[in-house]
């Protein structure tokens, strides 16, 4: 766990270091840019609200990646199930109309459910057919993207407007603003403490532990693998669609736009990468990754940094963050190595107390 | 003096982060001998000779192959060197033929780039003469036993010419009349003039066959020995450290009721090949049966038939009068122990620390796991329980939060044999329980086994170690091509007689 702090923290340090050079080399004012960065991002009561609106869905894939993986699951359909969630959403925020208090729970649990039945339909065709999910998913999420952009283009298109979109869903559906702040934040947080609270201390939770970990290992203990599999995937799926929802009913548009959501599917599973799928980990790297996103806008529009430079960081940040995980791992084992020798060579007996081995 | 063929000068590996798995070691192994580096498991024979052969990196230290120092980074190296090795598992592809796992790497081209067969044929066909191998060069690796296998391991080395060979552990895989062979062979060869690595922990194999003895003790060299009139138990005492008892106090069996019982147990894998077929076997109460045989002849079907991992074809398996061949791993669980064969990959998850490795399977059956609720798992609870698992079960270990990973083998193997204990008291099943272990755990594993015997359950006995069958098991059965062949009194067999069975009568070498 220590290690685990100390090596984010090196390689969040050192790839941000390695983005400086960089700028500078490119002849920006590097250290003013960082300077917005970071005012656009958290050092304002405005720019700091807008980047944990970012993080909302951010944080929800990002689990739903890091459930998955945790526990063996390739689920790499985030993209798909997001769209999926995001558009039933939109269908029955259009259609039906309710007060508040009944709508958005309503709301909510669509997103979840076709969400989960997203997934479900690649851990359906995994435990039928023994098709890998790694595949499934990954075409599921074309399917999804062409269906949406269909319906979007088609069905339901706002013919008011210029570029393929819905219309708004009904105002009940919107998810109230607290004082200008979003309020997907909460749903993030509680749903993250909900996701802890499974995965270290339920009995479901230590299997897809155990199964992330050896899958063999739990077979022969007696868990029941293929249903637990269903599972996780159903848990990640709706993971994936309650970050649609987020979408939809939070922000200012309330409406299926053409590309929405386009780099929170792949970001959240960047983010389960770097935290190598713990949940606070997760929850962390979320709330970092939003931070680079959000303040790459107002650096643009201060020092004129391409926002895309935050791409570069991003993918400096993920390669140093793993890279020092192990390499940190691979320097303290050779650091232990040639302190043993030593203690070897001057005579000095190590420790007889290692009973075997 | 003559000069050393290799010489080693204070080698020392180290596994990170601070486990001395071979320390300070001198050896010198000279020209045409057959010299035996014996130690316990885990004494660091295996490492030392990885080092030798490029496989793994030396920490520190020199090797000097003809007086010329060598740093191999790769077994090639080695080979060009002169210098082969046959592994404990062999480095083998199951569909190429023979002949084609012998040229492999150094296949013989014109220069188009045509593998030309002819000359190697030959080369390898007066090989096979000369050392009277008794292959086929057509025969399909997955074909052949397990012996032929090990004998094209040596033809691969013979075929590139290699002056040393080192054998690890060679005779684990073997039956009685398999070794004598493999001894024979191997006399040849030195005769020739080849020098010969041999590592074991058998005391009998090494004094029969070597003409210099190296024991090693926790990765130190004891001592080299002259292999005249060399005594089994003082060359026990340097490998141990202590004075070790051959034979184990177990008192009579006092049985009971049957307790676990199979009837006709029939299975066919996926290529058709009928791995089970008509097993039946009976256990009572208090009474250790023993399944002896060549691996691979449908032991490991019939544990994975008995614990739910496989669907038989046909078949009644009861445990105190219960049908339990169609019920979940689960349910079957709840009515006994198992101790898979491999403990890294079937008994542990190696990430995971004591506690989580402690509470598998008892999460679903122990109630005192839960917390307020059954979906619920208590920490507290777990943490408890590994804890006095890890007394009760003489773990060494710092904390039930330290990663399995951390602890030796042979303590790995007691957290998991003791989690298996604390599951059942009435059947057990126990699939090579000691396998590559250091003689403390095995002598402690052995003794609760057979307290476990004493205390009343049934326990079901695999194992590829005919020593350990013979010091545990009350009665033996012998497996062969998926079928029983012999079943008896431990007191009325010996060895020989289970080794004639294990071969089966019909078996050869090219089969």
């Amino acid at each position: 766990m220590k290690k685990n702090i100390l090596t984010g923290i090196l390689g969040i340090v050192s790839a941000l270091v390695v983005g400086l050079i960089i700028l500078f080399i490119q002849g920006y004012p590097a250290v003013e840019s960082y300077r917005q960065l970071f005012n656009y991002s958290i050092l304002s009561r405005f720019s700091f609200f807008s980047t944990l609106a970012k993080a909302a869905p951010l944080i929800l894939t990002g689990l739903s990646a890091a459930v998955g993986f945790g526990s063996n699951v390739v689920n790499l359909g985030q993209v798909g199930q997001l769209l999926i969630g995001a558009m039933s959403v939109t269908v029955v925020g259009l259609f039906i109309n309710l007060p508040a208090v009944i709508m958005i729970p309503i709301l909510l649990l669509t997103a979840v459910i076709s969400g989960a039945l997203y997934s479900g339909l690649a851990a359906y065709l995994r435990v039928k057919f023994n098709m890998d999910e790694f595949i499934t998913t990954l075409m599921l999420n074309f399917v999804a993207q062409y269906f949406t952009l269909y319906l979007i283009t088609g069905p339901l298109i706002d013919k008011e407007m210029n570029s393929p979109m819905t219309q708004q869903i009904n105002s009940s559906g919107w998810l109230p603003m607290l004082n200008s702040l979003e309020t997907t934040i909460f749903i993030s947080i509680i749903i993250s403490l909900l996701i802890y609270f499974i995965w270290h201390n339920t009995k479901m939770g230590y299997e897809w532990k155990v199964m992330g970990s050896n899958n063999t290992f739990a077979l022969f203990g007696g868990v029941k693998i293929d249903k637990n599999y269903v599972r996780v995937m159903l848990i990640s799926g709706a993971l994936a669609g309650l970050a649609g929802a987020m979408l939809i009913m939070g922000g200012l548009q309330h409406r299926f736009l053409k590309g929405i959501g386009a780099n929170y599917g792949w970001d959240g599973v960047m983010t389960a990468v770097v935290a190598n799928n713990s949940i606070i980990g997760t929850v962390i790297y979320g709330l970092f990754f939003a931070v680079l996103q959000t303040g790459s806008m107002g650096m643009e529009l201060e020092t004129a940094v391409p926002s895309e430079f935050v791409l570069i960081l991003q993918a400096i940040t993920v390669l140093f963050v793993v890279a020092s995980r192990k390499s940190a791992y691979l320097l303290l084992n050779k650091m232990s190595i040639i302190l043993k020798i030593r203690q070897l060579r001057s005579g000095g007996e190590p420790e007889e107390n290692e009973l075997d081995d | 003096m003559v000069e050393a063929l290799i010489e080693i000068d204070s080698l020392v590996k180290i596994y990170p982060p601070s486990t001395i798995a071979v320390k300070d070691f001198d050896l010198k192994i000279n020209t045409g001998e057959i010299h035996s580096v014996i130690g316990e498991n885990g004494a660091g024979k295996s490492t030392l000779m990885k080092m030798i052969y490029g496989l793994t990196e030396r920490s520190s230290g020199k090797i000097k192959i003809n007086n010329r120092d060598v740093k191999f980074t790769s077994p090639q190296q080695a080979v060009k060197y002169g210098i082969g090795m046959v592994h404990q598992e062999f480095m083998l592809i199951p569909s190429y033929t023979v002949f084609e796992n012998i040229i492999l790497g150094v296949e013989p081209t014109s220069k188009l780039g045509i593998i030309e067969k002819k000359e190697a044929e030959k080369k390898i066909k007066d090989l096979i003469k000369q050392y009277n191998f008794n292959l086929k060069l057509k025969s399909k690796i997955s074909e052949i036993s397990v012996a032929a296998q090990q004998k094209v391991e040596i033809l691969k080395l013979l075929y590139r010419d290699v002056d040393v060979l080192i054998l690890d552990e060679p005779t684990a895989v073997l039956t009685p009349q398999e070794i004598e062979d493999l001894f024979l062979r191997l006399k040849k060869l030195r005769y020739e003039g080849r020098t010969i690595i041999f590592i074991s922990h058998k005391l009998d194999e090494v004094l029969e066959l070597s003409d210099v003895i190296t024991v090693m003790r926790k990765g130190e060299k004891i001592t080299t020995l002259e292999n005249n009139n060399l005594g089994k138990a003082e060359l026990a005492k340097a490998m141990v450290g202590r004075d070790v008892i051959f034979s184990i106090d177990k008192t009579k069996a006092n049985l009971g009721d049957v307790i676990f019982s199979a009837v006709n147990l029939n299975y066919k894998d996926a290529n058709g090949i009928q791995q089970l077929e008509d097993v039946s076997l009976q256990i009572n109460s208090g009474e250790i049966l023993g399944v002896a045989g060549v691996e691979g002849n449908g032991q490991y079907e019939l544990v994975r038939a008995i614990s739910g991992l496989l669907d038989l074809d046909y078949g009644e398996i009861k445990i105190k009068n219960k049908n339990i061949e169609d019920l979940d791993i689960l349910k079957r669980r709840r009515e006994m122990a198992y101790v898979t064969q491999d403990r890294k990959f079937m008994g542990s998850a190696q990430d995971l620390n004591l506690m989580e490795n402690s509470i598998m399977t008892h999460h679903r059956l122990n109630d005192e796991l839960s917390y307020y609720h059954p979906v619920l798992l208590s920490k507290s609870a777990s943490i408890k329980f590994a804890d006095n698992l890890i007394n009760k079960f003489k773990v060494i270990s710092e904390s039930s939060k330290q990663p399995i990973s951390s602890l030796s083998g042979g303590n790995q193997q007691r957290l998991i044999v003791g989690r298996e204990f604390m599951l059942s008291d009435q059947f057990i099943m126990l699939d090579n329980p000691t396998r590559g272990l250091d003689v403390g755990s095995i002598e402690f594993i052995q003794e609760e086994i057979i307290n476990k015997r004493d205390k009343g359950a049934a326990v079901l006995l695999v194992s590829a170690d005919l020593d350990e069958l013979f010091s545990l098991a009350d009665r033996l059965l012998v497996m062969h091509s998926g079928k029983v062949v012999f079943n008896t009194d431990t007191a009325r067999t010996n060895k020989e007689e289970i080794g004639q069975y294990m071969l089966g009568a019909e078996m050869s070498d090219s089969a």
